[in-house]
């Protein structure tokens, strides 16, 4: 392409003050990653005797957390939803929260067991979709799910991903972009007994469940092991969804959601609409691989059998084996939950009042509550983080940070790392393991461009 | 036939609904169509270049350099366009998102950003099937509608409608600002079902009768400007256009 390869010159020459004695040279380009969720590009390249990777994020940006500014506290959970269709409840709930969290209101504990609850048939539902639709077929060489000569594996893998979204549509009232998740609790009643009907059919489902599981766990990948550091939520259960939860990282070491925050720093690149974030002034992996690592001992029986099985590295293709496991367990926790759930019944509160402020001029209900919340929780993807500050009930300052921003170093450092075992193997074979890496990682461009580079500061 | 599915700046969540509540009878469509462009189901026949399609579905606005180019490329090569979304067919929340930030700011190496735009703005679309996200339903019958050479058609009632038919309770009666009057039914009243006000995620409906509403909400005794600032968040363009045309 002539206009990419101009541009790739003007960029090359300002970023090194001695360009034109380096010979910078494109090892390899994907071009528009294909089979991925939103547009993305990998870019390897050799300048000097370094090889570089580049992780460019397309998708272009939406602005919905500067949207956010100036509106209402209660409006977060309703438009941080149109961040992604993929988690779209991940980041309604976490929006609830880190309002909650400011306007100093506490939920019952039932709707935070029932928050997990859609947390978690999210997390199902979005596993599935990047495992059968995205990431097994190709790994197997295939175009598309539908060219999978295991029939069998295909309607499971469909009736599991079906199911995951009828049990978000009679919950959320809808199944994508849910409007039931309101600040302080549910818009709609919701009765235990129903939550037990919808869960009671999910125990025919362990079957499909199984077969699933153990065909994505004999897939050969290639090995990859490399050491960084690895964060996921720390919980009494395995890690999804928690109000105020440390965090544990593979060093050993636990720190609480503060801490975190404080030490995620946004780092803008000239290539990619999105930011990157370091942990610590490096890189960071959470996600699936994160959380099995880290908590595999919590792990629901059937789950944990499957998760012993393996002998689980730093290797970053490991992660969709990391998500089969936990398609088990989320099936194995929302059967569970429901159990316990049966007797209980969430009343609305109501949608919290848009336009019915006593404030007149502040058009919201919270008119005399400030203050400032963080909410952190294990998306689909890894460990996402909302933070927000509210003045006088109207939103001063939205951030989101996602799980594939924080792990878009480790891709590019990764790639650089498979590009030095592999460059024997040439460019076009290269090219497709490359491909698959990027894709291991389940990336989520339309999620991560939600931090996009022309967010202040 | 041949068909495709594009997917500009959006979420995605059009083409996962359709993947996800279609359920098995996504691979149907494969058995009517030749389908050599589906994001998330295929790799693309042919990389990057856009295949010439009888109907082609894209969902998403246009907001970068690379969207506008593709767009009139799917344009050049496709007999039929459909608008999949209220990103596509209105410019959803980054509409009037993306007219609050400074573009300028800061530029990047490859890509450029401009503020975003229904598909409308830059092609000339033949049918808009607009919700955030799409309903299945209302995909199927719009393409059992195309493949039998019959115009498709959006719904001509309003969530209003929807709303009663359900039986809830007003909230305009409880004082909430709900665009239900003049928001473009066809949800199933999701929102007011739980008790949410309307936001017209679908953009105004194809009679709204904007004075008539404002008078509405005046008698419930609603300020003016807090229905004005709802409208502004996810009927884009279109909304500026039908407070324009109440102006005249």
């Amino acid at each position: 392409m002539g206009r990419s390869d101009a541009m790739q010159d003007k960029g090359s020459s300002h970023s090194k003050g001695n360009a034109e004695r380096l010979k910078e040279e494109v090892i390899l380009d994907t071009n528009e990653l294909r089979l991925i969720e939103g547009h993305g590009r990998l870019k390897v390249r050799l300048s000097g005797n370094r090889i570089e990777a580049e992780f460019h994020n397309l998708e272009g940006p939406r602005f919905l957390t500067s949207y956010l500014r100036g509106k209402p506290a209660e409006m977060a959970p309703l438009v941080a939803s149109r961040i992604c269709g993929l988690c779209y409840t991940a980041h309604s709930i976490n929006a609830a929260e880190a309002v909650e969290e400011a306007l100093g209101v506490t939920p019952d504990k039932e709707v935070v067991e029932l928050r997990r609850l859609l947390y978690l048939a999210n997390n199902l539902r979005s596993h599935m979709m990047h495992l059968l639709f995205l990431s097994v077929p190709p790994i197997k060489g295939l175009i598309s799910v539908f060219r999978l000569r295991e029939k069998d594996l295909v309607a499971a893998g469909t009736k599991l991903l079906s199911t995951s979204t009828q049990l978000i549509e009679h919950w959320g009232g809808r199944s994508v972009h849910v409007p039931n998740v309101v600040v302080g609790g549910f818009g709609a009643l919701v009765r235990g007994r129903e939550l037990m009907e919808s869960i009671a059919k999910l125990e025919s489902l362990r079957a499909d469940a199984r077969l699933f599981v153990e065909h994505v766990l004999a897939i050969e990948l290639p090995e990859l092991e490399r050491f960084r550091t690895m964060i996921s939520l720390k919980t009494d259960a395995y890690p999804t969804y928690a109000r105020e939860a440390p965090l544990i990282i593979n060093d050993g070491s636990t720190i609480t959601d503060e801490e975190y925050f404080k030490n995620l720093e946004e780092v803008v690149r000239e290539y990619s609409t999105s930011k990157h974030i370091y942990f610590r002034c490096s890189e960071a992996t959470v996600g699936a691989l994160s959380r099995i690592m880290l908590n595999r001992r919590k792990l629901k029986p059937e789950a944990r059998a499957y998760a012993e099985g393996i002998e689980w590295r730093i290797n970053p293709f490991l992660i969709i084996k990391a998500q089969a496991v936990e398609v088990m367990h989320y099936l194995e926790e929302i059967i569970e939950t429901g159990e316990r759930l049966s007797d209980a019944t969430i009343s609305p509160n109501g949608y919290p009042c848009i336009g019915n402020g006593k404030k007149d001029q502040a058009d919201t209900c919270f008119g005399d509550r400030s203050g400032k919340g963080i909410a952190i929780a294990e998306a689909p993807r890894g460990t996402l983080c909302h933070a927000c500050e509210v003045e006088d009930g109207l939103i001063r300052d939205y951030r989101v940070y996602t799980p594939t921003a924080v792990n878009s170093k480790s891709i590019e450092m990764d790639s650089v790392e498979m590009v030095k075992r592999f460059r024997p193997l040439g460019g076009e074979k290269l090219k497709y393991i490359l491909e698959d890496l990027v894709r291991s990682y389940d990336p989520c461009l339309s999620c991560a461009v939600s931090l996009d580079f022309l967010s202040e500061p | 036939m041949k068909a495709a599915f594009y997917s500009l700046t959006s979420c995605e969540g059009c083409l996962t609904t359709l993947i996800t509540n279609l359920g098995p009878n996504l691979q149907a469509l494969w058995r009517i169509f030749d389908i050599d462009y589906f994001k998330l189901v295929r790799e693309p026949v042919g990389g990057e270049k856009v295949p010439r399609v009888d109907i082609a579905f894209v969902e998403g606005a246009v907001v970068t350099s690379l969207d506008k180019k593709r767009i009139s490329q799917i344009r050049a090569n496709s007999s039929f366009v459909v608008a999949l979304g209220t990103c596509a067919s209105c410019g959803n929340i980054a509409y009037s998102a993306s007219r609050g930030v400074d573009l300028k700011r800061r530029a990047l190496r490859e890509i450029e950003v401009f503020e975003a735009e229904p598909l409308s703005s830059y092609v000339s679309v033949d049918f808009e099937l607009s919700g955030c996200p799409v309903s299945a339903e209302e995909f199927t019958v719009a393409l059992l509608r195309l493949l039998n050479g019959i115009e498709p058609k959006q719904p001509d009632f309003s969530v209003c409608y929807e709303c009663k038919m359900s039986g809830n309770r007003c909230l305009l009666d409880v004082g909430k600002v709900c665009l239900g009057p003049i928001a473009m039914g066809g949800c199933g009243s999701a929102c007011p079902s739980v008790g949410a006000p309307c936001y017209s995620c679908r953009g105004p409906a194809v009679e709204a009768d904007l004075s008539a509403y404002l008078r509405t909400i005046r008698r419930h005794g609603i300020p003016e400007g807090k229905a004005l600032s709802a409208m502004n968040a996810f009927t884009g363009k279109k909304i500026v256009e039908l407070l324009k045309d109440g102006k005249k």
